[in-house]
């Protein structure tokens, strides 16, 4: 039961990981580059690629640097108005998100290995010897 | 299909642990959770004489919540992780025996909502405390709830998740203690008390690595939520029966840098299963330095104060640490002369402080008292338990 248990476990996990990690699809036309399909070859001119949504950390930074502008704006016509202390408080509260996406960051992304070992400790990879 | 399997396991895992831990004969009484297929029966049914402990903390953004709860559930044992197979942007904590809920969650208003009506979140009228008095209340007697998540990163409230009863449950937020029926439902109210010198600092510190962000937007940032807070959050401190005070240094004159810091840590007399701690002897006031002859600190060094004192109206007594410790062997002699701290051990204070030693305060006064405090609160939590173990016996025998 335990091992049925953790093996579901890696499911969700790996479902988190690809809603999360994985970029959003190219929508404009791939071109594949495969050299035993000689249509390919002659028809692989320049492709307009279309960047690559941004990662999560950057959504909220960029949603940050928007906040900070938006709550300038708003201020500017008058500073003691309730919008203006709401969107001032949206500025914290989104710095705040940020900070904490960078700190989960910097505890868990750097190594794949040490991020499959927390969830998995009892497999081959994972066995620490003591003595 | 893969998501209702693993809340079963958990649910099973839950209740296992549950036989296992209490020694006094509980029937529990359980159906399995059926979602979607069967409307008919769509509850879990757990009978539980269990009784969690609830403790409030109360901080503004920004000022340590999370480090604290991390030391606190380090106390405990274990690590607590977002629950696994869930929203990913859960505020919510799991570890073995406690579980940490932010009361962001319990937002009325959600981001576009706070900015229509011109409302921050410390504003009472964005949260729903009628909610968060039956949830709290629900958790504490043994019922599993559906919590609602707030998403700080898209400002909306997601679906909610259920969240079983735990041993320990920490509510943490901007309004532990501002509804009274909640407060009343704590067993231990914390309250993070940062001086505005310092929360500047630390603003800096966290914010000024963002782009977008400049001095100014930070300065005006704090000025602008500074009248909801002190309106809203600053009068809860009233209530705790704990309360961590951080102020600029001393030792240094005009220091700004907010690296060595003042803690002060203000400990309520009188409240139940809470003795506070104290230095040399109860009740008296004491100026301590510990640098001199048997030890050697560097520059600023460490002074500590130790008083009784009046605190809003309430006995209380103060331990304060001034400047920081820069080797083990301080700490070891500082842990040695403090009393009543709880620790079952000799220099567990000092090995839950290195066990964290990556976490930020863990060389200054907010590290030393967070692990005391919750050293404080495993001790209210066992003697909780075991008088609630006796006070059937005694009923029975009667």
């Amino acid at each position: 039961m335990a091992t049925i248990a953790t093996s579901l476990n890696i499911v969700p996990q790996r479902a988190i990981i690809t809603s999360k990690t994985q970029p959003a699809r190219l929508t404009c036309p791939v071109r594949l580059n495969n050299p035993w399909n000689l249509a390919s070859r002659a028809t692989n001119r320049m492709v307009n690629f279309r960047p690559v949504k941004a990662t999560p950390e950057g959504v909220i930074s960029d949603k940050v640097e928007k906040s900070i502008k938006d709550a300038e704006e708003t201020c500017a016509g008058d500073p003691v108005s309730g919008e203006c202390v709401a969107a001032w408080d949206e500025v914290e509260e989104l710095s705040a998100a940020a900070s904490h996406a960078r700190d989960k960051k910097k505890a868990d992304g750097s190594d794949p290995l040490e991020e499959y070992c927390k969830d998995n400790p009892e497999t081959n990879e994972c066995r620490t010897y003591d003595n | 299909m893969a998501v209702s399997t693993i809340y079963s396991t958990q649910a099973l895992n839950s209740t296992h642990f549950l036989t296992s831990s209490s020694s006094s004969k509980q029937v529990f009484f359980y159906r399995r959770h059926q979602p979607q297929t069967n409307r008919s029966f769509n509850t879990t049914i757990t009978c539980a004489a269990q009784q969690t402990v609830v403790i409030g903390l109360a901080a503004d953004s920004g000022c340590g919540k999370s480090t604290f709860m991390r030391r606190l559930t380090s106390v405990f044992g274990g690590a607590a992780e977002p629950p696994k197979g869930g929203n990913p942007d859960s505020n919510t904590l799991i570890s073995d025996m406690t579980t940490v809920i932010c009361l962001d969650d319990y937002h009325s208003l959600d981001r576009t909502g706070r900015k229509e009506k011109g409302v921050t979140a410390l504003d009472p009228r964005a949260n729903d405390f009628d909610l968060m008095y039956e949830q709290v209340k629900a958790l504490k007697s043994g019922i599993a709830v559906e919590k609602p998540i707030y998403n700080h990163v898209t400002g909306l409230l997601d679906a909610p998740e259920l969240i079983q009863p735990p041993k320990i449950l920490v509510i943490e937020g901007l309004h532990p203690m501002f509804d009274e029926r909640v407060r009343d439902l704590l067993d231990f109210s914390i309250y993070l008390d940062i001086s505005n010198e310092v929360k500047f600092a630390w603003k800096i510190q966290r914010d000024m690595a963002e782009r977008g962000h400049s001095l100014e937007s930070i300065k005006a940032s704090i000025e602008a939520r500074k009248p909801d807070f002190d309106a809203f959050i600053d009068p809860q401190k009233q209530y705790a029966d704990a309360v961590i005070e951080v102020l600029p240094t001393q030792l240094i004159p005009d220091d700004n840098e907010g690296k060595v810091l003042r803690v002060r840590l203000i400990m309520k007399e009188g409240v139940q299963y809470f003795s506070p701690v104290y230095l040399f002897d109860e009740g008296s006031t004491i100026s301590w330095i510990p640098c001199g002859r048997k030890l050697t600190c560097s520059y600023p060094g460490i002074k500590f104060n130790y008083s009784p004192d009046s605190y809003f109206d309430h006995e209380v007594s103060v331990v304060e640490m001034d400047g920081q410790f820069d080797r083990l062997d301080e700490l070891i002699y500082v842990e040695s002369h403090l009393s009543n701290l709880s620790t079952k051990f000799y220099g567990e204070v000092t090995q839950q402080m290195l066990k964290h030693a990556d976490f930020p305060g863990s060389n200054n006064g907010t590290g030393l008292f967070q692990t005391i405090v919750g050293l404080k609160i495993r001790d209210l939590y066992e003697q909780l338990i075991a008088n609630k173990a006796t006070a059937p016996a005694e009923t029975a025998k009667a």
